[in-house]
């Protein structure tokens, strides 16, 4: 199914729209349930056992899942058509943004008088990982339109055909199983400012403002359009974000500034060098007993080789130079360079708020068993829609 | 994709000489799976479109959703167990 946003930048489809759209959640469900279960059959029935005649090992990272597959049957159709797929996405709401240009300004207007704001800076040369690249296949990139709301109309709107309704009814099922954790975990944690980075639309960072409403809520991004289409959504929804146009590992705040850094599925976008960097800035940013919190892609660490390049596909295939790099990663080794003691280091999975509902996640929360990260629990081949998040409390 | 912003690890032959992803030996396959995808939705569109007529003409509201799912497995039933 294809979501129907809840706010009135939802665009108004012509019928033709709406069967494009429905066809592509309905092919996506096809590749990722379907071919996705064939590619997993091939792997273990075809691709590992020849890697291991091959080269006389198990394969035991993701790119050895990824040389094992390569050339497969199943992984070429599986690949092909979601290569397509993604293009089609995107395709299925350009038509519809373009003609409601006009429309998407007013409805804009209407609110530019609410609590809230953006600022932009237009000296800010925006990084190439976001304007040099279609990241994952989005024609333009974050940058299409320059400041205008067009690139996060097709973002919005194209994550709404993309998610298949899996990720809340605005897009912010991510920021509101979070944030539902954290708000249950900690219930002495009350930020009264809060720093969400990498933002794009700012629709896992509106979950903030409705948890901690007495709360400063900023929100970053590198890209201008999003920002401005953020800004608008936000105050559309009685929520007061102030949207900046900055980079994360490059923040105009001072020292001890706020008492929470927030991203969500932002660090994979990131070269090394520059995640290390944005790690450095939330700590130094973040007040004494604040917390650094984030939302990604698990580990390949915990993970099988195929599970692992299940996700990593993507860095490939789908313009995401690098999420394997991220993946790769170890999240506690990250939050330990940027200066946050090991032991207040944690990670957890966390149920969708949206599907399996907030008693789900209290049940979490008493049992301990959000904190049992592991291959079960984690990634799109997981049972269930579960989010993982790791961060650190700054002593 | 851009030399520069390609993954570190990632095996040149997976990318034509225009930096797009290929996966079968010959090229020609990966676009005739693109065509198979678009002519798919093109008719997926005006199936829509007759049902909506059907519709207007008395018939019951269709489940789309179910129908378009039926129309999708038997279409693309020869690319499963690949």
């Amino acid at each position: 199914m294809t979501l129907a946003l809840n706010h009135p930048m939802n665009p108004d489809k012509t019928p033709e729209e709406l069967a494009r759209g429905r066809f592509v959640s309905g092919i996506r469900s096809l590749i990722l349930n379907d071919l996705a279960g064939d590619l997993k059959t091939a792997y273990d029935k075809r691709a590992a056992p020849a890697f291991r005649k091959r080269e006389g090992r198990e394969p035991v990272s993701s790119r050895d899942a990824h040389m094992a597959l390569r050339g497969d049957p199943a992984f070429n159709i599986y690949s092909a058509m979601r290569v397509q797929a993604q293009k089609m996405v995107w395709a299925s709401v350009g038509d519809s943004v373009a003609r409601e240009s006009d429309k998407l300004a007013a409805e804009a207007a209407k609110v530019s008088n609410q609590p809230g704001s953006v600022t932009l800076n237009p000296n800010l040369e925006v990084p190439r990982n976001v304007s040099a690249i279609d990241v994952h296949l989005m024609p333009g990139s974050y940058t299409r339109g320059d400041d205008s709301l067009e690139a996060g109309a097709i973002y919005d709107r194209g994550l709404a055909v993309f998610s298949m309704g899996l990720m809340g009814a605005n897009l912010d099922d991510i920021g509101l199983s979070m944030a539902k954790y954290i708000a249950l975990r900690y219930p002495d944690f009350q930020p009264q400012r809060i720093l969400d980075t990498g933002c794009t639309i700012g629709h896992n960072t509106l979950p903030w403002k409705q948890t901690y409403p007495e709360a400063e809520v900023i929100a970053i991004d590198a890209a201008p359009g999003g920002l401005v289409y953020g800004s608008a959504r936000a105050k559309m929804q009685g929520l007061e974000v102030h949207f900046q146009q900055m980079c994360a590992d490059s923040l105009d705040f001072p020292d001890a500034s706020f008492d929470m850094v927030w991203s969500s599925m932002f660090l994979h976008e990131l070269s090394k060098k520059t995640r290390a960097a944005a790690f450095a800035e939330a700590f130094r940013v973040l007040k004494p007993g604040g917390l650094m919190l984030h939302m990604e892609l698990p580990p390949n660490g915990e993970m099988s080789a195929f599970d692992g390049f299940y996700l990593d596909w993507d860095s490939y295939y789908n313009e995401e130079p690098f999420y394997k790099g991220y993946r790769d990663e170890s999240p506690p080794e990250l939050c330990a360079r940027a200066g946050f003691a090991k032991q207040n280091y944690f990670q957890f999975v966390v149920p969708s708020v949206g599907i399996y509902g907030e008693q789900a996640i209290a049940d979490m929360v008493d049992s301990d068993q959000a904190e049992a990260v592991g291959q079960a629990t984690t990634g799109r081949l997981a049972e269930g829609v579960m989010w993982f998040g790791y961060g650190a409390w700054k002593q | 994709m851009k030399d520069d912003l390609r993954p570190e690890d990632a095996p040149t032959e997976i990318y034509d000489a225009l930096g797009r992803a290929r996966f079968f030996a010959d090229p020609g396959m990966d676009r005739f799976v693109a065509v198979v995808m678009n002519l798919a939705q093109e008719v997926w569109v005006q199936e829509e479109r007759l049902l909506a007529l059907e519709e207007d003409k008395g018939a019951a509201p269709a489940d789309r959703e179910a129908k378009l799912k039926a129309f999708i497995d038997r279409v693309f039933e020869p690319v499963r167990g690949a």
